[in-house]
């Protein structure tokens, strides 16, 4: 068991274990803080900066008040936190200012800007059609799915999410993880006639057996069964046509019990009695 | 481009602990080698250090010591640091395009000499400041920078 803290968030006290990071305690106790690069399936980055807190801290023997990105910010005995404060929301402000000047053409971040007072960039706008915030997050998620397909390449102004040499990615799987995270929905792909293409890189689905439906590809059915110990008989039948047949197993098993007499089963019947 | 021998490829990764830490380090010797990162070479030390293509890809554009395409025999690289930019780095670029007939960041088309600027060498002190394969020229004066490049000694008394 990890100790438990007492913090302070927003004048409110709470009482927490050591460590946990305040993005998560915000989060539960229904706090709303701005994330964009923030997702449950990876480690925490930083990336966006628009989660940032005000936090006041006794240090030698000062108060000091800092910003810290609240989804690396750990928590600790003492800390003095403010979501909202007046420093927080002038951060939040500049940052939206700015990826807006990045992405003009983003609904995601105007929509999250006009939120905070901000509808217009008061820099220069970017050139090009993509609303990337290089936040990363794609990037973190396939390497925590295993393809590690993408990355981020040059620097600088000229940094960008891509794959190696800027070509049909040979490690991708087409499962879109990327895309489906992505704060901004700017990773484009298309699916139609049972293909998929993403990252330039088209891939065939793999048809259920039962209803015909294509929602995997065949990469990814080789990946799950070669790393992840899964028969190949896994994907014959898609998810939803598995849980069809299973409840129909289910409904005949306790159809033909019923017929038996061996007792009945389920909340009808007097049941098997554990007196 | 015809491909490279990877033959030497081996000999590099031997020398390195197979772990990500060493991914610089691979990719300096391999541009030492090649004078530039063969693509056909990233698979190889991708695996040697247990990270993804991408990963390598990433790391390579990602310094400018690192360059995808073939450098020239001759490197030379003109400073462009702030103190160096004082004290007439742009002049003697201009000459050196000039007498290269070279853009910075170009191979000339018989693969003897690179151009390139560079953001600080480290030697303000010296500026400006011009490394030729690695040595560094101070106090490079525009007059003899070309003559420094095609491998002439400078006067003695422009030291
Ligand atoms: S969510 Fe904390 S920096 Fe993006």
């Amino acid at each position: 068991m990890s100790t438990l803290v007492k913090i302070k968030i927003d004048e409110k006290e709470y009482e927490v274990p050591r460590g946990r990071y305040l993005l998560a305690i915000c989060q539960e106790n229904g706090i709303p803080i701005p994330t964009l690069c923030h997702h449950e399936s990876v480690e925490p980055w930083g990336g966006c900066r628009l989660c940032v807190v005000e936090f006041r801290k006794k240090r030698w023997d000062s108060w000091w008040t800092e910003l810290a990105t609240a989804c690396l910010y750990p928590a600790e005995d003492g800390l003095c936190v403010w979501t909202r404060s007046e420093k927080v929301m002038k951060a939040r402000r500049t940052i939206l200012d700015l990826l807006l000047a990045r992405c003009p053409g983003s609904e995601v971040i105007t929509k999250i800007a006009a939120e905070h007072g901000v509808y217009q960039t008061s820099f220069a706008k970017r050139e090009g059609e993509d609303n990337c915030i290089l936040c990363g997050l794609c990037t973190r998620v396939c390497d925590r799915v295993g393809a590690r397909a993408i990355a981020t390449a040059l620097r600088g102004a000229l940094k960008e999410v891509s794959t190696p040499f800027g070509e049909p990615p040979p490690d991708c799987l087409g499962c879109l993880s990327c895309a489906h995270v992505c704060p901004t929905h700017t990773i484009g792909h298309t699916e139609a006639d049972g293909k998929r293409t993403v990252w330039g890189r088209t891939f065939e689905l793999v048809r259920c057996s039962g209803c015909g439906a294509a929602s995997v590809t065949r990469e990814q059915v080789e990946y799950a069964v070669r790393t992840k110990n899964l028969s190949p008989e896994y994907f014959v039948k898609c998810d939803a046509c598995k849980r069809r047949e299973s409840a129909a197993t289910f409904a005949g098993l306790l159809f033909d019990e019923r017929k038996g007499g061996e007792g009945p089963v389920g909340p009808t019947g007097s049941g098997p009695s554990h007196e | 481009m015809k491909t490279p021998d990877l033959t030497k490829l081996d000999t590099i990764l031997e020398r390195h602990e197979a772990a990500e830490r060493s991914l610089i380090q691979v990719l300096q010797d391999v541009q030492k080698e090649y004078r530039y990162l063969p693509r056909e070479a990233f698979e190889k030390v991708g695996r040697h250090c247990g990270v993804s293509v991408a990963r390598v890809y990433s790391t390579a554009t990602f310094y400018k010591a690192f360059s995808l395409v073939p450098q020239g025999e001759k490197l030379v690289r003109v400073c462009a640091g702030t103190a160096c930019h004082v004290r007439g780095a742009g002049l003697l670029l201009d000459e050196l395009e000039r007498a290269l007939s070279l853009e910075p960041g170009k191979t000339s088309p018989d693969g003897k000499i690179t151009l390139k600027t560079v953001n600080c060498v480290g030697a303000c002190a010296m500026a400006p400041c011009v490394m030729i394969d690695g040595e560094a020229h101070g106090n490079v004066k525009p007059g003899e920078v070309v003559t420094l490049v095609k491998g002439g000694r400078r006067d003695a008394a422009a030291d």
